[in-house]
């Protein structure tokens, strides 16, 4: 045991802290000996894979529980013994990755406690279920902070790693970096620039020399704190340095004692004083009023805390448990169907009351939702059945004679305004009824003129025009039209719409 | 304008259609000689034109370059009357736009120097940086259309009309006019970009000159004085105008009081404004008479300064034109 490495329970930060301090005290055997069987590895890997480094960086990314065992076997070692010689640890290595190392870079390469648990396998030797059950055990506590501890290593590993390459780039001289064309550089690293991936998969082997024993020795320490508080290690291991102290001084105090040792009858008092005892009785402060003080300070804080609590309640607050007077018998009295019944009544006028509500809104609201629900499917065709009404004339088919021309020939002399609007009449419920004209209520004629218009029919829009034109003369300007309109209008409508009637 | 009512040979009724013949042949001339200056604005146009018949107030905007100030001086270079132009700024005080009273030393008396607010035709440049006050001192003349100055009121000479500009996106250090202005604008006009081929042809006849300026481009001529102004409204203002047709003027602006979506409606000034507009809008197609196609064409200009939008709608980031096109599309037209 090292004489500056004391062991007490500590937090498991704390202990991290501890390993950190080990590590630093070695710190040069231990980078050494990483460097040495890293190293060469990294360089057999990047040479094998000469053509694809990220492969060569994840198999030594993959390697790294083997290069930790060395480490932890020299941290054992300097902690109970003196440190070995670099010489004695590199050919120590070999025997240490003996225990288990096929299920370190296998099923066990992921686990995060990977440098906690790493001295049960390798320095207690346990395989199967009895290290299974010491894990159990020494994780009860410190799992938790040996996930940390591994986390907060990849992250080190991935800042000191770009820090690295970021160093790198710092140091390059400035006219040579001004010069450089950022996407060129880029495209060019497609092609030849394996060696820059080499050289940075070379800053993460260099970085792993630095982190890798730390990261072993703080898992080392959890380890050692955990121990140390499940087995009184740190008593343990004073009585043993008093011992090692003391083993030849004991024979000669063993000597001293026995020849200064007093007659055997004084030492066959009774061995135990039990508080009856007639001398302790009469003393000035007896186990009696003893008891009484112990208990009146177990009466005061921080032994018992008594708070005041003030509320409101509501009459004599029956005890829980206990079912108030009146309500409960009339509660007990009731059968039990009656109640589910009631229940269910009460539920049902809820879910109505509801459903009443919501309509209620609905019903509040039904301006907005007429007009903003639906202004999204405006552009649809309307392909429904066409409006009985339009502009206040009814222009459904049943509304209308069989011949209009012929109707609106005889209303003419009398009536002009009612031929005239027959005629409109007639021309809309056709535009509705036979081409689907989407005509709305807030069209004017003009713009129902207009999708006339688009409908790309020269006769049906001429038409259509001169009707229009005769009509809105009648209806805003109060002007009667000219006597061959009547005519000209009948005929034209004979020719668009009779005639195919007629066929 | 200039023929005198009594001509002798003609029956009255003759005489009328022949007035609004000439009517509209003259504002056709206006808009002719205004779509040569201004390029691709021809709706703008139109409205300011219908304002002008019809005796309202524009209030024009949109973002900078689009050619307001140009179409407000082309404007004035094709009519006879006076023009003057107002640039509202944080620092102009109402007694500039008004005119106030000052002391003669000679005379040793008081006397009253008018403000640029005496005239026929006002352009109102950046209306909204002037602080509110300044904004209030066009009130009185808008609507009734005399000053008073020192106690007195005096008379604008008619026809006025006052054409505000402003500029909607820049809203740092600006004054919104209130609701009691905004309601005495007739039309509220946003200008938008020209089409791609008329921006075209624009900046080709710009570019071909050597002045910067639209005006020395396209110099335009007179073609009407303030009297023929007058008459034009006087002819508009009588043209047949059927019940149904006002009547649809009237419900849209009443719908728009009642419409979900809008919380505050337009008032009875909209009504006017809407039948006035109409009126104008008629005469200026070469109309003998109202059709609710007229009333529904300047509708939206009428009614979009005068409504406010609920904050629920603006939230969800529709327009008040968006709005308003929905209410024109579910008001029924006249029933006749």
């Amino acid at each position: 045991m090292h004489p500056d490495i004391v062991i007490d329970p500590r937090t498991p930060w704390e202990a991290m802290d501890l390993g950190v301090l080990m590590a630093q005290r070695h710190r040069r055997l231990l980078m050494v000996s990483w460097a040495a069987i890293s190293l060469p590895v990294f360089i057999l890997l990047s040479l094998l894979f000469r053509d694809s480094p990220s492969i060569a960086l994840l198999l030594f990314w993959w390697l790294k529980p083997a290069f930790e065992r060395l480490s932890l076997d020299i941290l054992s070692q300097a902690l109970f013994a003196e440190p070995p010689s670099l010489g004695q640890a590199l050919r120590r290595w070999p025997s240490t990755l003996k225990p288990q190392l096929l299920a370190s870079l296998t099923w066990r390469r992921f686990s995060l406690s990977r440098s906690f648990s790493l001295p049960v396998t390798q320095l207690e030797k346990l395989s199967g279920q009895a290290r299974l059950r010491r894990l159990a055990i020494l994780r009860k506590r410190n799992l938790g902070a040996a996930r940390w501890l591994t986390t907060l290593g990849a992250n080190l590993e991935a800042v000191f790693w770009l820090g690295s390459m970021a160093l790198l780039y710092l140091l390059l001289p400035q006219q040579f970096v001004a010069d450089w064309n950022w996407q060129q550089l880029l495209e060019m690293a497609e092609s030849n620039w394996l060696w820059l991936e080499h050289l940075t998969n070379l800053f993460y082997a260099l970085i792993l020399v630095f982190w890798g024993p730390i990261y072993v020795a703080c898992g080392f320490s959890l380890y050692l704190n955990r121990r140390t508080t499940l087995e009184a290690w740190d008593i343990e291991l004073v009585l043993r340095s008093l011992r090692q102290r003391l083993s030849a001084l004991a024979v000669v105090l063993v000597c001293v004692f026995l020849s200064l040792s007093p007659a055997p009858e004084t030492r066959a008092a009774p061995a135990i004083d039990s508080p009856q005892m007639p001398h302790l009785q009469q003393q000035a402060l007896d186990s009696q009023t003893a008891h009484q003080a112990i208990n009146a300070i177990l009466d005061k804080p921080p032994f018992r805390n008594s708070e005041t609590v003030t509320r409101w309640r509501l009459g004599h607050e029956p005890s829980p448990g206990e079912r108030s007077g009146a309500l409960g018998t009339w509660f007990d009295s009731l059968d039990g169907h009656i109640v589910v019944l009631i229940a269910r009544t009460l539920e049902v006028l809820l879910w109505v009351t509801l459903i009443g509500l919501l309509a209620l809104l609905a019903w509040h609201y039904r301006r907005w939702f007429e007009t903003f629900v639906s202004r999204r499917s405006e552009s649809r065709t309307i392909v429904g059945p066409a409006p009985e009404q339009l502009f206040g004339l009814p222009v459904s088919v049943q509304s209308l004679p069989d011949d209009i021309a012929g109707s609106a020939e005889r209303l003419w002399q009398d009536h002009p305004r009612e031929a005239l609007g027959l005629l409109y009449r007639a021309l809309l419920s056709r535009l509705l009824n036979d081409y689907r004209l989407p005509i709305r209520q807030a069209d004017t004629e003009n713009q129902v003129l207009a999708q006339v218009v688009g409908l790309g029919q020269p006769a049906l829009s001429d038409f259509s025009a001169r009707l229009t034109h005769h009509w809105q003369t009648l209806a805003y300007g109060h002007r009667l039209p000219p006597a061959q309109a009547q005519q000209d209008l009948c005929n034209g409508w004979r020719q668009l719409f009779d005639k195919g009637a007629r066929q | 304008m200039s023929d005198s009512p009594s001509e002798s040979t003609v029956t009255p009724q003759a005489h009328v259609a022949e007035q609004r013949q000439r009517a509209c042949v003259l504002a056709q001339a206006l808009r002719q000689e205004l779509q040569k200056v201004l390029i691709g604005q021809t709706d703008v146009i139109d409205d300011v034109l219908t304002a002008l018949i019809a005796g309202g107030h524009v209030l024009l905007e949109g973002v900078p370059g689009l050619g307001k100030t140009l179409l407000v001086r082309a404007l004035a270079r094709c009519f006879g009357g006076d023009f003057a132009r107002i640039q509202f700024t944080p620092d102009l005080m109402p007694s500039d736009v008004t005119g106030h009273a000052i002391y003669d030393r000679q005379s040793e008396q008081f006397k009253l120097r008018k403000g640029p607010l005496f005239t026929n035709l006002l352009l109102a440049d950046e209306i909204n940086r002037a602080p509110a006050k300044t904004q209030a001192a066009l009130l009185e003349a808008m609507q009734e259309r005399q000053v008073t100055l020192e106690g007195h009121a005096l008379p604008i000479t008619q026809p006025f009309m006052v054409l505000a500009t402003q500029n909607p996106i820049e809203q740092e250090g600006t004054y919104p006019l209130p609701e009691a202005e905004l309601d005495r604008f007739m039309l509220k006009l946003r200008m938008d970009y020209p089409d791609a081929e008329q921006e075209l042809e624009m900046v080709r006849q710009v570019t071909r000159s050597t002045r910067a300026d639209m005006l020395d481009v396209h110099a335009p001529r007179i073609v009407l004085q303030a009297k023929d102004v007058l008459a034009l409204q006087r002819i508009a203002s009588e043209l047949p105008l059927d019940g149904q047709v006002l009547a649809y003027a009237v419900q849209l602006a009443r719908a728009t009081r009642t419409w979900p979506g809008l919380s505050l409606g337009a008032g009875p000034r909209a009504s006017i404004a809407l039948a006035r507009g109409a009126r104008a809008r008629a005469l200026l197609r070469g109309g003998e008479f109202v059709l609710p196609d007229d009333v529904k064409g300047c509708a939206l200009a009428v009614l979009r300064h005068r409504v406010r939008l609920a904050p629920e709608l603006d939230i969800e980031g529709l327009s008040v034109d968006q709005v308003l096109r929905q209410l024109l599309d579910q008001v029924p037209a006249p029933r006749t």
